[in-house]
């Protein structure tokens, strides 16, 4: 007796949460599309996030792309869904007289869910670059492109000799203060020598900015150092 | 001009200076609206100054434009933020407390001579610490908001902040007597729940204020060389005591303006008046520990010290917030099913008056406090996840959260409350205004989330303009979070183009709106007045809704930390 009426009343609870489920997604005042595409932006936002952070410490678990599409997509079809799709189901059930678009219209949750669940598919396979972000931190280790170059400074008697460890896939760099060119080398490792009265002061002492540059002097990394 | 900025004081009272506000019943002396009024006003010219700043400020962390250099990117920095951060909440507040002690009591603000002089020093404070952070030049640099000895700061920098300190604390005595008066001649057995929080909100101001004033007179003595050292340690363990007491004052106004708007404006009622009080008390004990998480990576202080005020003390603090976060909702929902304004799981919610910018404005402050900026502040506040999110642009994030999106909204929906119900002028445009809400929480609330994700994800400086292209000092680059950045600027430029348009709705309105006749409510009161029309007790009303929002809440809250907890694992690598 006990376990019937277990029984019944979680059935009972389970359909009163599938009826405030259903009742929630074919609301449609303007405030509820609004207070509904908001809340999955929001969770779209979180889930795209969280995906990438996990998927920046965990390469290997490649479901994360899943995950950060569902919430990528969700953005977009959260608001889609909510400002159109149930409004115009809604509309559609009380004027449609076609018999295809009535049937068609009957069904209109399941397959626009099963149209975004396609997508979100679709998205975490082929992961499209929009959705993906790098995690390069450019440490110049040369593993993840191919400039790098550490820049090793001394300073004696005022003099400030630099040059580039191991550089690879820079052509020339260019030392600069205070917006003024203090030096210019072509050729590794870059070795060149300033003197502190060049050096612009700024608040944390006298600041010296070394670009690395590619052929056509396009900037490829940038380091500032004070002494 | 003079006339009309005249008449924005002027109102209808009786021969003993009272008048009965039409929308909360409550009996108000021109005194107590006069000096709100007045608080008020300067806390929006703040306001506009820091919002201004703004601009500058989010366009140079935007760097495809970089608008400025580093040096002036600081200054700028440093105008936003003490205009935000201090002047534009800590005058607020003050009003707040007028409301919340004179206005809600129904008495007569005393000693105004006091509440003048604590606005002058205020706003001579104030002034004076715009300036020297304007004017500073030669090896002196620009104070941030933590200014830390032995930092090269302006003297009159120090100076001006303690006055202004000094200020807020006289402006609080008005406030403090009006109390008094209540327990020593009032006819009431305990203060009303709105006076109550404002009460224990000023006991946490005073605590927070006159940790202020020691930092910063510690920090004085020493810049005029009256002593030769100073202890940064014990400077920096006070300087939180302000530094962060400050925004927990916000915490505690924000939470009673919540409880105020949410009953006046949404027909919200009280679940249980002594679990509200309880949950204030615990602030008064623990809150202002929260503080420490700013010294979690101090080498001076002890590991004991730091885990008592981050785990122990800081549940009393927590636990606090989830009843407040559980009370307000269901208050609004029992007080709503009360009236029979809603069904469903969440019809008493959809069906509150969501154009009323009021209370839109303060729902979406509860919302995004809540989930952004409460769940964040839990997180960073721990000793060791603060590790992950120290110094990081996630840390500005959750600020951002807190005040920017949490508090701002709060006190914006207060002074369009203040507009109608105490200059007594409508909108100027009831669409603009309705829009402000909704415009304003949506742009801010997903900068803050962008700052959030990019301090978490790729650890961008929270302090540094240029980050992109180059980190000063550093041998790697964070260009991969470009894509990011941009998005950040993109949404910060929304944030403060609805923050312009708050001003100009809340300005356009004073200057130029219709004047509220007497008794006129411009539509604020809630559908069946503020009292429920009888029928079940508020303990027998279902608040299903309330406790699935609550559910969600904590389905994200321990999302969130069981994500923070790996990603620290995985950056440590315990147990490999």
């Amino acid at each position: 007796m006990s376990d019937q009426r277990t029984s019944r009343s979680l059935r009972w609870y389970l359909g009163r949460l599938w009826r405030d489920l259903l009742s929630v997604y074919y609301a449609n005042t303007p405030i509820w599309r609004w207070l509904k595409s908001g809340a999955l932006v929001f969770f779209g936002f979180f889930a795209w996030m969280s995906g990438t952070v996990l998927l920046s410490v965990r390469p290997e678990w490649g479901f994360l792309t899943y995950v950060m599409a569902y919430g990528f997509l969700l953005l977009f079809w959260g608001p889609f869904t909510h400002f159109v799709v149930v409004p115009v189901s809604i509309r559609l059930r009380r004027t449609a007289e076609h018999p295809t678009v009535r049937a068609v219209n009957r069904h209109a949750g399941k397959i626009n869910l099963s149209i975004f669940f396609t997508l979100v598919l679709v998205f975490g396979t082929f992961t499209p670059g929009i959705m993906m972000f790098e995690f390069d931190p450019g440490l110049g280790d040369g593993e993840q492109d191919d400039v790098r170059g550490t820049l090793v400074c001394d300073v004696d008697d005022d003099v400030v000799s630099c040059h580039v460890d191991g550089a690879q896939g820079i052509d020339h760099v260019v030392a600069t203060s205070g917006g003024e060119v203090v030096a210019t080398v072509d050729e590794p490792p870059f070795a060149f020598e300033v003197h502190t009265d060049e050096l612009q002061e700024t608040r944390t002492g006298n600041e010296l900015v070394v670009e690395y540059r590619d052929e056509s002097g396009e900037l490829l990394r940038r380091q500032v150092r004070t002494f | 001009m003079v006339s009309t900025v005249s008449q924005l004081f002027d109102n209808d009272y009786d021969d003993e200076g009272f008048r009965t506000c039409s929308v909360t019943g409550l009996e108000i002396h021109r005194s107590a609206e006069n000096h709100v009024k007045l608080f008020g006003l300067t806390a929006v010219i703040a306001l506009v100054v820091g919002g201004f700043f703004a601009i500058s400020v989010a366009m140079t962390r935007w760097e495809v434009i970089g608008l400025m250099d580093e040096a002036d990117y600081y200054r700028h920095l440093s105008m936003h933020a003490w205009n935000l951060l201090i002047f534009w909440l800590v005058f607020m507040e003050i009003a707040i407390l007028y409301v919340g002690g004179p206005m809600v009591l129904g008495r007569r603000l005393p000693l105004t001579t006091v509440a003048k002089a604590g606005w002058l020093l205020m706003v001579a404070g104030a002034i004076g610490v715009n300036y020297f952070i304007w004017t500073v030049s030669g090896a002196e640099v620009e104070p941030l908001l933590t200014a830390y000895v032995p930092l090269n700061v302006p003297t009159g920098f120090y100076a001006s902040a303690v006055v202004f300190l000094l200020g807020a604390t006289v402006a609080a005595v008005p406030f403090f007597a009006t109390i008094w008066k209540e327990k020593r001649w009032g006819t009431r057995k305990t203060l009303p729940l709105a006076a109550f929080g404002a009460f224990v909100t000023g006991i946490i101001a005073v605590q927070a204020i006159l940790g202020g004033i020691s930092a910063f007179s510690y920090a004085l003595v020493w810049k005029l060389g009256i002593i030769e050292t100073i202890n940064s340690g014990a400077y920096r363990t006070l300087f939180w005591t302000i530094g962060h007491g400050s925004q927990q004052i916000n915490l505690l106004a924000m939470i009673t303006v919540w409880y105020f708007l949410t009953h006046v404006v949404g027909g919200a009622v009280v679940v249980s008046e002594k679990v509200s009080r309880s949950a204030f008390i615990l602030y008064l004990f623990f809150i202002n520990l929260g503080a420490a998480h700013h010294l979690m990576a101090d080498p001076a202080l002890g590991v004991g010290w730091k885990l008592f005020n981050t785990s122990y003390a800081f549940y009393g603090a927590a636990f606090a917030s989830m009843i407040h976060a559980f009370a307000i909702p269901a208050g609004l929902e029992a007080g709503r099913r009360q009236r029979g304004l809603g069904g469903g799981l969440f019809g008493w919610l959809t069906s509150a008056p969501w154009r009323n910018p009021v209370f839109s404005a303060t729902i979406f402050s509860i919302i995004l406090f809540g989930f952004v900026g409460g769940i964040t502040g839990v997180l960073m506040g721990q000793l060791q996840l603060n590790m992950t999110w120290h110094n990081t642009f996630a840390t500005v994030g959750h600020f951002h959260a807190t005040v920017a999106v949490g508090t701002t909204l709060a006190f914006m929906g207060l002074v369009f409350f203040v507009v109608q119900t105490m200059f007594r002028r409508d909108f100027v445009s009831g669409v603009l205004a309705s829009l402000v809400p909704y415009f304003y929480a949506g742009a801010m609330g997903i900068a803050t989330l962008v700052m959030i994700y990019l301090g978490i994800l790729y650890g961008v400086p929270r302090r540094t303009s240029s980050v992109v292209r180059n980190i000063p000092g550093a041998d790697f680059s964070i260009s991969a979070a470009a894509p990011l950045m941009s998005l950040f600027g993109v949404f910060a430029v929304l944030a403060i183009l609805a923050g312009a348009l708050f001003i100009l709705v809340t300005l356009g309105s004073l200057l130029f709106g219709a004047r509220l006749d007497t008794g006129e409510d411009a539509g604020l009161r809630p559908d069946g007045g503020l009292k429920p029309d009888g029928g079940e007790s508020v303990h027998a009303v279902d608040m299903r809704g309330t406790f699935a929002m609550c559910l969600i809440f904590m389905a994200t809250f321990v999302a969130l930390y069981v994500i923070n907890w790996f990603l620290l694992v995985q950056l440590w690598s315990i147990g490999a």
